[in-house]
């Protein structure tokens, strides 16, 4: 009797906590049960060594959602953005990724930064059929599978190619060192401008590649000093290029030129490193004053909204932010207009005929979810200003070899 | 040759660097047994402090040296008082208690400073000798000599005080020292005392040589562990030995195999020490 009485309690108080654990499950999420918004999920990392870049992207999407949202919304649904932290690691990425997706049912996916951090997300949006629009993305292998749910605004060979040209053409060098990150994007970016450059003619002695939060570059400057190239080019992120250019005032190396695409084309790059800034080139998509010809009032509208917004003016990788979340607030207006439900494939068929005309870029993805004209210019650092001085056609200014000289 | 010669310059300084990094982690470990996995986030703590008193008080940075020195004692006290109310397992309970409280300094800082990176930029000067092909920066010669400063400061401490007699034997046997009527509870509290003051020192010049942002102490708190196992337990030259020949073996592996090599050369001569001198370089081997 005792056993079975106790059974019996023990059995329902079993089934209550069961139930009480599986009840968050399966009760609708929210945004799906109202039906009367638009939910968007990011992804970015906004605490661990990347959440510099990862604050940056966030705002730029935050300040796009909130311009729609001003605006009435998307056809006539208000939007609510859902920001996860990835903490700058994979795994948790794929973890909130799978929140986002299940749990609060997002219609679209936005967001990070590096490509071991998008690639994993590229993957659940493929299995779940969730348009995924990634605003910092470099790795070819990602669009190479032809993924229908991936796209991202930015492409490597926008950064290789014209930083191949003006390392070649422009600055004529004869010999190049690069130094790169052991990271995927950055390896392949090293690799394609290599390639490039000896197919210029352009010797390239010495290639070497660093653990990002590498302490000390004295070794490495040591070797190019001895390796008597023309041109370093760093494929190091923000944080260390700003251990290298300091390490670089510390005695002279012979070099005409210093490039960076990640870190030098920032404000608060230049603010940091002050005087040891001046001369260095690094290559941006956009900054304020340097946009795609032709969107200059919508650039200065964006920068002083943003500024007004959050206190300080926007950058380049802002703009990736920003630019990726209005591609996936255009492609879900374009399907509510035609009144189909904004379903994963709906979205992605949209995405795939968009074109946009963005400070950044013309916005027009090809068949792998890559921009089609996605290119970047570069800008010389001169009195604590960036000046375009290549490709010729965006160029404002001229290079200015004698501040370049380290 | 001269190649070489620059090579040591730069790894003295850099191992130097390490090794006021790690002082302050070995000796609390050394005398209280706490493992404090914070020790980073309380140097970038001190940069921070460095970097405020730099920039918008237009602190001198040699000055900011002192300041944080006194300054990070007051924030060490406090957290060796919460670690005194750990039970036993000590060593295990301390670790996870210290691992809460740096999480909780890396949130802090981030929502304090931002995520931006920030950098200590005091533009010492730097000196290339004339038909050498060498350079030597007052930035390196400053990490050398506070490294010695700071080690010598310590050894005397340790060796030539009553009191740093007392650290010494509560290092080699607690309940022995426990026994001969130190109070242990007091040796701990001059440990964090000291560990400040070293945390104090050490924050300025990693913002100065390296950069600071809230989840750099994960970094720094490594180099403090790897230089520990290096150099055993409240040994400070050997800390200071330790961090030159960590500093020197990334050197010539980033010379001869190249710079991606050298977190893995480094690795390869710890398991190595490990193997052959598993007290560390300056500890006699015990039996």
């Amino acid at each position: 009797m005792r056993l079975i009485k106790s059974g019996c309690c023990g059995l329902s108080r079993f089934v209550i906590l069961l139930g009480c654990c599986l009840f968050p499950l399966i009760w609708p999420a929210p945004g799906a049960a109202a039906g009367q918004e638009i939910v968007i999920g990011e992804i970015n990392p906004l605490s661990g060594h990347l959440a510099k870049h990862g604050a940056e992207i966030h705002e730029g999407v935050l300040y796009a959602v909130e311009e729609a949202n001003s605006r009435g919304g998307l056809g006539g649904y208000p939007l609510r953005l859902i920001s996860r932290d990835d903490q700058s690691k994979p795994e948790v990425a794929i973890n909130q990724a799978q929140n986002l997706i299940h749990r609060e049912k997002v219609v679209g996916l936005l967001g990070g930064y590096v490509d071991s951090l998008v690639g994993p997300i590229s993957e659940l949006a493929a299995k779940y059929r969730v348009p995924y629009v990634a605003s910092a993305s470099l790795q070819r292998s990602l669009t190479a599978r032809k993924n229908p749910y991936f796209f991202r605004v930015s492409r490597l060979d926008g950064l290789v190619r014209p930083l191949c040209q003006f390392t070649a053409q422009a600055m004529k060098a004869k010999r190049v060192a690069i130094l790169h990150t052991a990271t995927p994007g950055s390896a392949e970016f090293a690799a394609s401008v290599k390639s490039c450059l000896e197919k210029a003619g352009v010797d390239v002695p010495l290639l070497e590649k660093f653990r990002p939060g590498c302490p000390d570059f004295s070794v490495f400057l040591l070797k190019v000093r001895q390796a008597k190239v023309d041109v370093l080019i760093s494929g190091g992120f923000y944080a260390d290029n700003l251990i290298l250019v300091r390490q670089m005032q510390e005695g002279p190396l012979g070099l005409r030129a210093f490039v960076a695409p990640w870190g030098v084309a920032y404000q608060s790059f230049v603010a940091e490193m002050g005087r040891g800034a001046e001369g260095l080139f690094g290559t941006c998509a956009w900054n304020p004053g340097i946009t795609l010809p032709g969107t200059e009032r919508v650039s200065q509208t964006f920068v002083e909204g943003f500024r007004q917004r959050f206190g300080q003016p926007p950058n380049t990788t802002t703009m990736h932010g920003y630019t990726s979340a209005r591609a996936l607030l255009a492609a879900i207006d374009a399907v509510l207009t035609t009144g189909v439900k904004p379903t994963g494939e709906a979205i992605s068929q949209a995405l795939r005929q968009l074109d946009l005309s963005l400070p950044m870029e013309r916005l027009k993805f090809d068949e792998y979810g890559d921009p089609r004209f996605y290119q970047q210019v570069v800008v010389q650092i001169q009195g604590r200003q960036m000046v375009p001085v290549y490709p010729l056609e965006r160029a404002t200014g001229q290079v200015d070899e004698s501040l370049a000289r380290r | 040759m001269w190649v070489w010669v620059q090579i040591l310059i730069s790894s003295l300084s850099l191992g130097s660097f390490y090794a006021l990094v790690a002082l302050g982690f070995s000796l609390i470990l050394g005398i209280t047994q706490a493992f404090n996995l914070a020790h980073g986030d309380l140097i970038i703590l001190s940069g921070y402090l460095a970097f405020a008193l730099w920039k918008f008080y237009q602190v001198p940075f040699f000055w900011t040296l002192p300041l944080c020195l006194l300054a990070m004692p007051l924030v060490l006290l406090p957290l060796q008082m919460l670690l005194r109310q750990v039970k036993e397992p000590y060593g295990l309970n301390t670790l996870v208690v210290t691992f809460g409280i740096a999480l909780l300094l890396q949130n802090a800082m981030l929502v304090v400073f931002s995520a931006d990176y920030r950098l200590i930029r005091p533009d010492l000067p730097h000196y290339t000798f004339p038909e050498l092909p060498l350079t030597f920066t007052l930035n390196q010669a400053t990490l050398l000599v506070l490294s010695l400063a700071a080690t010598g400061l310590v050894h005397l401490v340790l060796r030539r005080t009553f009191l740093g007699k007392a650290l010494r034997a509560t290092i080699e046997d607690r309940e022995a020292a426990q026994l001969a009527g130190i109070n242990v509870k007091q040796m701990g509290l001059v440990a964090f005392g000291l560990g400040g003051l070293l945390i104090g020192l050490a924050g300025p010049l990693y913002g100065q040589n390296m950069y600071l942002y809230p989840a750099a102490g994960t970094e720094a708190t490594l180099i403090a562990i790897v230089i520990t196992i290096f150099a055993g337990l409240g040994r400070s030259r050997g800390i200071l030995l330790g961090g030159w020949l960590l500093g020197l073996a990334e050197s010539v592996a980033a010379l001869t195999l190249g710079i991606r090599w050298r977190e893995l050369v480094s690795a390869a001569v710890l398991l190595i020490l490990l193997y052959f001198k598993p007290e560390g370089i300056s500890s006699a081997r015990e039996g």
